[in-house]
């Protein structure tokens, strides 16, 4: 990829010019100060969703004058709606509505972990990202007593401070998995398949793979990393059952996540799962995010969450262990009304990506794969260059991120108060609570 | 062959010939040779410039007076700081000419958004209508860009974040296909290491073959060839079709080993029969079909009329002989009439926004024809293609899914070679303003590189679904999914909902 110079460290003083302006034209633009910029969003994240997460991100508060609800996909969440009850019946203290949920279900010996808000973030690979976009995660799940993933990229040393917070994930080109990394994790999460790209494996173009991803993953620098699809040792639920006793066996406290898309027998799928060994069926849908992937197979391939969901939930109903099993929904969720609309599907909590980024940044502009410059993300997030990854400073990311899930937190106890529900819990499934706003696809 | 150990080597002691028993020498040396003459099949894509490049996706519009200002201002602030100065929000150079903002390149802009994120008081980036206004809401400019970028790179491509449209939507779009998530082929067959094929069977076979007592074949064989990609390549409109697009389309067709389907009045005029090019035969004019006797493997009658059809048949004995049909209004009934002539190859040809009889879109139609092939048990004895309304890489496999064995392109070879539609895009009404002197080796390498990366798409697309070749696509329903279907599903328990995408 032609550069027209190398990139080097900024220094102090280009670090904060930068990130100054950055700082201050997002929360201009999402306070109202400035016209929405003509060339943001997109069907899914509209200009106004995405200034509203700003938004958030700055507050820790719902704008007033932004849709932060739905986007215009004309579909799915977006065509959802809830039924709320009378006004006269809404829970006045809302803020003691419970919004944790339990992880692990299955009764056993292994850690009880509850976060308390039915939220953990996804895995997005150092390589992917930088560190310093994964540590002020791991830093707000921390702060959340939540969790986030490695995703496939190994598990760098700085991480290892937030280690009760970190899940480590085992993909298929087992890039980075250690031995300590998986001891020290308190969820191990078995990616198997990514809704972005179905069926494809992971992508990480080469100009993105420098000396230091390289190092972490085990590779050659600068040579494109395609995980391969499937696990090569896993032809069957017996087989995923032997990686689950490995896991075991090297850290029997923790619990085990298996992270699959949704194929037309992903209820099947979630089922042999569960009789392998899995705490938790984390379903990744047809629209979520990545770092890299081929066009064809975003939206092409398997099927959007919100048709998922359901038909998981009422399958494991069926086979009657709904009850022992926690199931997770992620890939285009984007809001609070999403979260609480994924639960009523019958989710029992959601995975965030995309929106942690939103909330730092991002604008959607589609060149986290290293775009013409061959860098990555010109905003700092989706990239590893030694220049722009300094645009991401822990502290100011880490407020952001605490801010949104603050705001997150709210909205959805707002819904619950609205519905006349006391615990998150009590919305899993209750498909009557929601209405289908018609109009046509 | 049959290879020896030492001893009996020394007590054959001479030079073997083909049908004798070998020396390891012998062997290597025949092993060495076969080695080296394997050709894997692959398509030679090489990145191919502009002639007319498309738009640019976006427009910058900076104000002078407040970058001046800011020079300035960072000018006093930043003293003997010039890595500061001369910062700029953008890592693409948008911002790099010699006078930097004062005179941006839009060309170089990816929408990022960071310039007026970071000057919202001067910097505007905007969508460029003229980008925007490309084709028309099927062959939309999103797709025309797409395409544009395929068949410059040849590549499959590539982009961070998930996707950003619509949930479902008309057509194609309310299908998705399926993917297995354990059972399936290695990613490694998309890259080479082990085979996913594309090939596809053009003719008819037999459904059973018959011997007599000695063994000996009495029935007639599959009468069929090969091509390496479900695709071919159609002829454009008479409005655009000329001598030079001919010979474009023919050489493109052998560079990748599947078929240009021309004119026959081009064909001969310009000397361009060959097993790669199918002339199509008038219902006026069947006596051309003669001409095509040496070198061509088939020949398609442009409609339906069994006499004519018997005819060129009968003048063409060892050519095979397809028909080109609408699918306009009676076409089941010519469609059953074709059956019983037994036709080998029905080329259907659709409007070009997919829509057919009765308003349907081409979706319904292909299924009905491929079950209406299924429940006269001849399905296997006819190649279905379809012409019109695959415009888009994600298409071709969910035609296949609908019982096609391949498909034939016009438009998007056209859009490859950054010609510029105008008219009427839906039916053949159309015409199109090529680049000014391009040459024929740009246009075939644009078209090559359109194709590679068509057949890479649809290996990634084969391979997630954990099928091994093309020919095993075809009519497999049970890999797609219908949004309409999985939303019934879904959603049938909520209040409001209908159904129907409603």
């Amino acid at each position: 990829m032609a550069m027209s110079k190398e990139p080097k460290k900024p220094s102090i003083d280009l670090i904060n010019k930068t990130t100054h302006l950055m700082h201050d034209g997002m929360d201009a633009i999402a306070f109202g100060e400035f016209e929405i910029p003509p060339a943001l969003g997109d069907a899914r994240w509209t200009d106004e969703l995405i200034l509203s997460t700003w938004h958030m991100a700055a507050t820790g508060k719902v704008p007033e004058n932004l849709n932060y609800k739905t986007g215009d996909s004309n579909g799915g969440f977006d065509k959802l709606e809830f039924k709320y009850i009378s006004e006269k019946d809404w829970i006045k203290n809302s803020d003691e509505i419970e919004t944790g949920i339990p992880l692990n279900r299955r009764g056993d010996e292994r850690a009880k972990l509850n976060p308390p808000i039915p939220i953990y973030g996804g895995g997005m690979s150092y390589g992917s990202v930088s560190v310093n976009v994964m540590m002020a995660r791991a830093m707000n799940a921390k702060k959340w007593n939540t969790y986030m993933s490695t995703g496939e990229g190994g598990y760098p040393e700085e991480l290892y401070q937030c280690k009760d917070h970190v899940i480590t994930q085992v993909a298929t080109g087992y890039f980075g998995v250690e031995e300590r990394s998986i001891q020290a994790a308190p969820i191990v999460e078995f990616k198997y398949a990514q809704g972005a790209k179905p069926g494809l494996g992971g992508h990480l173009l080469a100009s993105k793979a420098g000396e230091e991803v390289a190092k972490m993953r085990g590779s050659v620098p600068f040579v494109s990393l395609f995980s391969p699809f499937p696990f090569h040792s896993t032809y069957s639920v017996e087989d995923h059952s032997k990686h689950i006793d490995w896991i075991q066996t090297v850290n029997p406290n923790a619990l085990i996540s298996v992270k699959v898309s949704t194929p037309h027998d992903v209820d099947m799928v979630a089922v042999g799962s569960y009789y392998a060994g899995a705490h938790i069926i984390h379903l990744d849908g047809g629209f979520g995010g990545t770092g890299a992937a081929p066009e064809i197979a975003k939206k092409n391939i398997a099927m959007p969450i919100e048709l998922a969901i359901p038909k998981v939930h009422k399958f494991l109903i069926k086979e009657g262990i709904r009850d022992k099993v926690t199931l997770i929904a992620s890939g285009g969720i984007r809001t609070g009304d999403d979260i609480a609309k994924a639960i009523a599907l019958g989710a029992d909590g959601v995975v965030l990506g995309t929106s942690d980024l939103v909330a730092m940044g991002c604008t959607r502009c589609s060149n986290c794969e290293g775009g013409p410059s061959g860098r990555g993300c010109p905003w700092g997030l989706t990239t590893t260059d030694i220049e722009l990854q300094e645009w991401i400073q822990q502290e100011w990311a880490i407020k952001r991120l605490d801010n949104y899930y603050t705001a997150i937190q709210w909205r959805i106890r707002d819904i619950l108060s609205k519905l006349g529900l006391d615990d998150v819990k009590k919305l899993v499934g209750r498909t009557d609570l929601l209405k289908y706003l018609g109009g046509g696809n | 062959m049959q290879l020896l150990n030492k001893s009996e080597e020394k007590e054959e002691g001479q030079k073997l010939d083909s049908n004798s028993k070998l020396t390891m020498e012998e062997f290597a040396k025949i092993s060495r040779e076969r080695a080296d003459s394997y050709h894997r099949y692959h398509i030679e894509a090489l990145e191919t410039r502009d002639y007319q490049a498309l738009p640019n996706r976006f427009i910058v519009k900076v104000g002078k007076i407040g970058l001046a200002k800011l020079i300035i201002s960072e000018t006093f602030t930043y003293w003997g700081k010039w890595d500061v100065v001369f910062s700029r929000p953008c890592t693409y150079g948008v911002f790099s000419g010699p006078v930097g903002g004062f005179s941006p390149r839009p060309e170089k802009c990816v929408g990022c958004l960071r310039c007026t994120v970071q000057h919202p008081d001067f910097v505007t980036v905007e969508h460029n209508p003229k980008r925007k206004a490309m084709g028309d809401n099927y062959l939309n400019s999103k797709i025309i860009s797409t395409i544009d970028e395929e068949a410059r790179k040849g590549t499959v491509p590539v982009r961070g974040q998930g996707y950003r449209g619509r949930f479902g939507g008309p057509g194609w779009d309310g299908m998705f296909t399926d993917m297995s998530e354990i059972v399936r082929p290695s990613r490694d067959g998309i890259h080479g290491r082990e085979l996913i094929s594309t090939i596809v069977d053009i003719g008819s076979k037999p459904l059973s073959l018959k011997f007599d007592n000695d063994g000996n074949l009495i029935s007639e064989g599959p009468r069929m060839f090969t091509i390496q990609v479900p695709f071919i390549y159609d002829a454009p409109p008479n409005e655009i079709i000329s001598n030079k697009l001919a010979k474009i389309w023919k050489k493109s067709a052998e560079n990748v080993d599947t078929l240009a389907i021309l004119p026959s009045e081009i064909v001969l005029a310009n000397n361009l029969a060959s097993p790669s090019v199918v002339p199509i035969i008038p219902l006026n004019s069947l006596d051309c079909a003669k001409s095509f006797k040496s070198g061509t493997r088939m020949v398609e009658l442009d409609g339906w009329d069994s006499k004519s059809y018997d005819r060129v048949v009968s003048d063409c004995p060892d050519i095979i002989v397809g028909v080109r049909l609408e699918f306009a209004q009676g076409w089941q009934q010519k469609l059953d009439e074709m059956m019983l002539s037994n036709v080998p190859v029905i080329h259907f040809v659709a409007d070009n926004h997919g829509i057919g009889d009765g308003g349907r879109f081409i979706m319904d139609l292909l299924l009905e024809a491929h079950q209406k092939l299924l429940d006269a048990g001849f399905r296997d004895k006819v190649t279905l293609l379809n012409t019109g309304v695959i415009v888009a890489a994600d298409h071709l496999p969910k035609a296949i899914i609908c019982g096609l064995d391949a498909v034939g392109l016009n438009q998007p070879l056209l859009i490859a070679m950054q010609a510029r539609l105008n008219g009427d895009l839906s039916s053949n009404d159309y015409g199109a303003k090529f680049p000014r002197k391009y040459t024929e080796d740009w246009a075939i390498q644009r078209i090559v590189n359109l194709t590679c990366s068509w057949r890479d798409q649809m290996l990634e697309i084969l391979g997630a679904m954990g099928v091994r070749e093309v020919r095993r696509l075809r009519g497999e329903i049970g890999r797609a999914m219908w949004c309409s279907h999985l939303e019934d599903e879904a959603f049938s328990d909520i209040d409001g909902y209908v159904g129907g995408g409603k």
